[in-house]
């Protein structure tokens, strides 16, 4: 069969063109990665119906459908609609109108996080709350942003890999009296972290620079001596990519600050996409963008009209090149090699 | 004497209280937990009747009032000392059953051991004046306090039971008759628990063959592997008492300082190492067993009426690996049972 089919607009509608001529996956939105297990049969009989019986879980977190026929399109699009009403706008309060087209962009991409706080023991923030806080922000827009939320420094959703990438931090906090000496957060965060703590007297001093606010110390801590401080915080990375010519990790743009400042962040992120772009949405990263115009007038735009928390901290400089935390992280005591 | 007494009420009589007491209780510090927004339940000093935690099981027991976790014994200069000096008013805790219970083993252990009393603790248990807490029914998943005969007492001034807009109470105490004599009189005893959904068999170690024998048992050896030896169990555990002393130079006048004196873990790597090096207990497993026959075993031993372990189960909720210690109490007498029936099997023979 001979298609005339304008791919671009197709895959705006987010169904991606397949290697059989004429076949498309839809690739379904999921915010942050989680929503309920009823959607299951939903897609399932989206595959069975006019896929090809198989779904892949996006490396986005979408629910990828393969094998959908072109001129199947308009009634998959009728189906998705109480879907894309239900969690769009009544789960995250994007303000859109759905109907029967289906997505109106694929520009900024499905929001991608790890399981956070609400089920992992290492995590210092509840993630899917953020995502879906965020996507109200984000979608629908033409411009193309990738995002990548992590509960805690490891990391795990590869915010280092993002145009924006948000790692939730804890601010840890030191109860003297409560502290027993056992250095069991000097060993953990040893291990795990940066080697901020050490013993002096009997009792733990920190070298608060380099603490990566991943609160290893605080599951370690026996007397509860270590707690987290109740308020959230963020790590706020940019102009992390994969890609074929010049994949990079993305380097730290604010430390410490709150949501409040993230979100407030991203309100700005359409703003400069079409500065730089004058306006006409393209696909690319977004460190290409702020490689076109510069650090400092990506921090100027992107931060205009955020008040930052006394406790943030902003980039001067950003240096394009591998992460270390410290200079000279590898440069260990013989002691612990 | 009982009475039934409103929250408001309760809250002045608080206040007069206060006048004369430190009143410590369980309270809540939020997102203080060990993970991400749990919270942290723990002693200290209430401002309110509204901040005692009733309803829930405490992450620490209340050993750290009058035990506290760092405690300064005396300060030294060059040429003099001082003895450190304790806060003039007396003391109430909100406790349950089995921590009133469970401060008779830190009684038998600080003021009649070795035939020393040890004045640092007794300066403070003195002051203190337990106020009951009712448990919920059946206690709580992890307790086992009738097995080990310590869900009930009499050891107690007042006895508590909270409810929406009252609070039930009992007054055993004369001195605070007074403090009540306004309020509604009512029939009310505190009710214990009589039955947990945990239990425990404690082995009956009767010999010293078979206490060889369960010391080279390969249960212990399962520890090694599943325990981080972090003293999450002993730090909150009400009946731990061990602690290590240490002088602390200050750092402006290396002359200047303190003795202290600090919790220590026996779950820890290095508890029994010695100057020198030498260390006792090298595994966790060692360790482990350590701590297992000391709660269930060589206390009693020692000093005959009861085991150390009251069965708060705290050790069993805090344990970041999921190590209950109930279950290695009954692990193990299922393993000294199985002992004793090869034994019989052989005399038999
Ligand atoms: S990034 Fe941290 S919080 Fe998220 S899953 Fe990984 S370890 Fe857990
Ligand atoms: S783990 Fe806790 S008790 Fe142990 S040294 Fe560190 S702060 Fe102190
Ligand atoms: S939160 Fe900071 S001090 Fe604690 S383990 Fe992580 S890096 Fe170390
Ligand atoms: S060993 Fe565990 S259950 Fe027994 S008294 Fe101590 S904390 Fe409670
Ligand atoms: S039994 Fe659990 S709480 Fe106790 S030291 Fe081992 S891991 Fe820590």
């Amino acid at each position: 069969m001979s298609y005339d089919i304008d791919i671009k607009k197709v895959r705006r509608n987010c169904y991606r063109q397949s290697k059989v001529r004429g076949e498309f996956m839809l690739q379904i939105r999921v915010p942050g990665g989680v929503i309920d297990a009823k959607y299951l049969s939903f897609f399932q009989h989206i595959a069975e119906t006019w896929g090809n019986g198989e779904f892949h879980l996006g490396v986005k977190q979408t629910i990828s459908i393969p094998g959908i026929k072109y001129e199947y399109i308009d009634e998959v699009n009728k189906y998705i609609r109480p879907y894309i009403e239900e969690i769009e706008v009544n789960l995250c309060g994007v303000d859109m109108v759905v109907d029967d087209d289906g997505y109106p962009t694929i520009g900024a991409r499905n929001i991608m996080a790890c399981i956070g706080n609400r089920h992992c023991i290492k995590a210092n923030i509840d993630t899917t709350d953020l995502a879906r806080k965020i996507e109200k922000i984000i979608f629908p827009s033409d411009y193309h942003i990738k995002l990548n939320i992590s509960g805690c420094p490891n990391d795990c959703a590869k915010a280092h890999v993002s145009d924006i990438g948000i790692i939730g931090i804890t601010k840890t906090e030191y109860d003297y009296e409560r502290c027993i000496g056992c250095k069991k957060c000097v060993e953990a965060c040893a291990h795990h972290a940066t080697r901020v703590l050490s013993v002096e007297k009997g009792k733990i001093v920190k070298d608060t620079c380099c603490c990566v606010g991943c609160g290893e110390c605080v599951l370690v801590c026996p007397t509860g001596a270590w707690t987290r401080n109740p308020k959230k915080f963020y790590r706020v990375l940019i102009g992390g990519r994969t890609g074929k010519q010049t994949p990079r990790m993305g380097k730290i743009f604010l430390n410490w600050v709150t949501e409040d400042v993230v979100l407030g962040v991203l309100k700005n992120w359409e703003t400069f996409s079409a500065y730089v772009m004058n306006n006409k949405p393209e696909y690319i990263h977004g460190g290409h963008l702020i490689d076109r115009v510069g650090y400092n007038k990506f921090k100027e735009m992107i931060l205009k009209d955020v008040k930052l928390n006394p406790e943030a901290m902003v980039a001067q400089r950003v240096l394009w090149t591998e992460t270390e935390y410290r200079s000279n992280f590898n440069v260990k005591p013989v002691t612990q090699r | 004497m009982s009475y039934c007494v409103s929250i408001k009420r309760m809250n002045e009589i608080l206040k007069e209280l206060q006048k004369e007491y430190k009143v410590y209780a369980p309270m809540r510090f939020e997102k203080r937990g060990r993970y991400s927004d749990t919270d942290l339940i723990r002693y200290a000093e209430i401002n309110s009747i509204e901040d005692v935690v009733y309803d829930e099981k405490s992450d620490f027991s209340p050993k750290e009032v009058i035990y506290p976790i760092t405690q300064a014994l005396f300060y030294f200069t060059e040429y003099e000392y001082m003895e450190s000096k304790v806060d003039d008013k007396k003391i109430m805790i909100f406790v349950r059953p089995c921590d009133i219970n469970g401060f008779r083993r830190l009684d038998t252990i600080f003021l009649k051991n070795g035939g020393t009393e040890d004045i640092y603790y007794k300066r403070l248990r003195e002051k203190v004046k337990f106020i009951l807490m009712e448990c919920k029914e059946g206690g709580w998943d992890s307790c086992f306090c009738v097995s080990m005969g310590s869900n009930k007492t009499d050891d107690y001034s007042l006895a508590v039971r909270f409810g929406d807009d009252n609070i039930l109470v009992e007054i055993k105490d004369d001195e605070f008759t007074n403090l009540f004599a306004d309020e509604r009189e009512v029939e009310f005893t505190p009710e214990f628990v009589t039955s947990n959904p945990t239990k425990v068999n404690i082995p009956e170690i009767d010999s010293h063959e078979l206490l060889e024998k369960i010391y080279d048992l390969d249960m212990w050896e399962s520890y090694n592997s599943r325990c981080i030896s972090c003293g999450a169990c002993t730090a909150v555990c009400i009946t731990c008492s061990c602690f290590t002393t240490l002088d602390v130079t200050y750092t402006e006048n290396g002359k200047v300082g303190e003795r202290r004196r600090v919790q220590a873990s026996c779950m820890h790597e290095d508890f029994t190492t010695m100057a020198g090096g030498l260390s006792f207990r090298k595994t966790a497993g060692e360790r482990m067993r350590f701590r297992t026959l000391h709660k269930i075993y060589d206390y009693k031993l020692r000093f005959k009426d009861e085991h150390m372990c009251v069965g708060c189960g705290r050790c069993d909720e805090r344990c970041p690996e999921l190590i209950s210690f109930p279950a290695t109490i009954n692990r193990l007498y299922d393993e000294v049972e199985k002992l004793k029936k090869a034994e019989t099997t052989k005399d038999i023979r």
